[in-house]
């Protein structure tokens, strides 16, 4: 992750609008190169989703995500307690309870990720034959104008 | 007859009687600067405090309140499972009858009393401002008296404002007060609503003196942090400003703490709750420390027609970080040169890092953003716009 800022502004009368789309090109070219591919990514735009679906690169992002997420580990949580009284004894009952569970949540935790990975795989499949599909008939589209002389400027 | 001086203003719930929302404190503070001017007001609205509920909870009755003559009708009965059933079809994008519709506006809040009122006295008033567009109230009172009727619509691009019952509403009303450009564009687009039976007027805003370091310092905060003001659910945005921030923390290590002012539930992720600090509700001038202190008021609603909280946190001084499916935000932003709109994550991370980074930077957009504020919507030019919008669009 680069923490290194894009860009300096001082000079009066700077476009807001310039920075932004300096600063989208930016995070465009490291979306690109796999910067966000990340799970904890994935995770936080689950509310954002219904707002990307106008997105034309979006989908092929979220699924480069989303493979990084599918495969969960129920053991990478810390159990925690709000509560301020008994609140390291509660902690203690809960982790002795988790642990005492495993036995079967364990099995479904498994059967959960490879459902989880085969779904995943059929999205990707998906999209990358619908992208293949819809790239081959846009240059189709354009030979065929070329041909009825549209092409001509 | 009707009085050249006489106003009427109707909205579902009035604001500082244990209600806050941007709609209803924008025709309150417009109703109060009506009456400043000489003009006599009065505020109809209901009993109700709550817009989950719509219980009845304030006496009905009238009170003379900062210079406003203020009406209190109960709200009727409702079938809320009725208005809820229908609510849900229309928001999942569902087809809904015409039938359906008015039975959703029928079981969402009403008053038969502020109607029969009206029916009386209607004729007394120069004009009706009502607003939000989507309550039942607004409707019904708006159609029963559309020659007189301006909505304040606070009009947003959602599945309710495509229901045939508002191209309706907003076809046979006398005008509308809108309060940006882009929800003008945005009622053109739905409506095709012509230009002429309209005018941006927005609500002003008292310049203020806020020292940045005062929040932090009451309440133990160390580390630079973010600040969200407002009603926290869903529809408003603010899981995703948790998601985001957690995510932040995470992937770049940086200890930014979230601060959130208002009322509602907040639902973030266990592992970010001791690093969000919930003020719950605080007073004019401590929210307006808390915008001055942080690095960023970010506003993640797509669902705003004005914004008044981000004008308040541009006048703090603050830049605002808003999302760029909300058109408004995005155009104040861009207008005050003083704000950055993010897509998604990976745009989010990418700017707070930047405001965090760069000092410099922040402080001349949040000097632009004051100086826009103070000269766009400083509050005689806003009184002004109200008066030209009445004269034109309601003329004695």
């Amino acid at each position: 992750m680069s923490a290194t800022p894009v860009l300096s502004v001082g000079a009066p009368g700077y476009a807001v609008d310039r920075l932004v789309a300096d600063l989208q090109a930016t995070v465009d070219r490291k979306v690109r190169d796999g910067v966000y591919a990340d799970a904890r990514v994935a995770r936080a735009e689950k509310t954002n989703l219904v707002h990307l679906r106008g997105s034309d690169d979006f989908l092929t992002f979220y699924l480069t995500c989303l493979r990084d997420a599918v495969f969960v580990d129920i053991s990478d949580f810390e159990i925690r307690e709000r509560r301020r009284f008994f609140g390291p004894l509660l902690v203690a009952f809960k982790q002795v309870v988790w642990k005492l569970l495993k036995f079967y949540t364990y099995r479904l935790w498994s059967q959960q990720n490879q459902v989880n990975g085969l779904v995943i795989t059929a999205l990707e499949g998906m999209e990358e034959q619908s992208a293949a599909r819809i790239a081959a008939l846009e240059k189709r589209l354009v030979e065929l104008e070329k041909a009825a002389g549209h092409g001509r400027s | 007859m009707a009085a050249p001086d006489r106003l009427a203003f109707v909205c579902p719930r009035f604001a500082g009687e244990g209600a806050v929302g941007g709609a209803e404190t924008l025709l309150k503070n417009l109703a109060l600067h009506a009456a400043a001017r000489g003009v006599a007001v009065d505020f109809l609205t209901t009993c109700a405090q709550s817009h989950y509920t719509w219980e009845n909870t304030l006496p009905p009755g009238v009170k003379e309140m900062d210079g406003l003559t203020v009406r209190f009708f109960p709200v009727d009965d409702r079938d809320v499972g009725t208005f809820l059933r229908i609510q849900q079809s229309i928001d999942r994008g569902r087809p809904v009858s015409e039938a359906e519709e008015l039975l959703w506006l029928r079981h969402g809040v009403n008053s038969a009393a502020l109607l029969a009122h009206l029916d009386r006295h209607a004729a007394a008033y120069r004009a009706i401002l009502l607003g939000p567009y989507l309550f039942g109230l607004t409707w019904f009172t708006a159609l029963a008296h559309p020659e007189r009727s301006l909505l304040v619509p606070c009009l947003h691009d959602e599945p309710f404002a495509k229901l045939a019952c508002m191209k309706r509403l907003f076809a046979e009303t006398a005008g509308c007060l809108f309060n940006a450009q882009a929800e003008r564009e945005l009622a053109g687009e739905l409506f095709a609503y012509p230009d002429a039976k309209s005018r941006i007027v927005g609500m002003g805003l008292d310049p203020f003196a806020a020292d940045p370091a005062a929040f932090a310092k009451r309440h133990g905060l160390t580390a630079p942090y973010v600040l969200y003001s407002g009603r926290r659910e869903p529809l408003k945005g603010t899981p995703l400003i948790c998601d985001y921030v957690h995510a932040f923390r995470e992937r770049t290590g940086r200890d930014v703490k979230l601060v959130f002012t208002g009322s509602g539930t907040i639902d973030a992720p266990a592992a970010l709750w001791p690093h969000i600090l919930d003020a719950g509700f605080v007073s004019e001038t401590e929210k307006h420390e808390a915008m001055a202190g942080a690095v960023a008021f970010i506003h993640p609603s797509v669902n705003e027609s004005f914004g008044i909280v981000l004008l308040e946190a541009f006048l703090a001084g603050t830049p605002g970080l808003v999302h760029a499916k909300s058109r408004v935000l995005v155009s104040q932003c861009r207008a005050a040169g003083a704000g950055l709109w993010f897509r998604h994550y990976p745009d989010f991370e990418t700017q707070l890092l930047y405001l965090l980074d760069n000092p410099e930077a922040r402080a001349a957009l949040g000097a632009r953003g004051r100086d826009f504020v103070a000269r766009e919507y400083a509050w005689p030019a806003i009184e002004r716009k109200f008066f030209d919008a009445l004269d034109a669009l309601r003329p004695v």
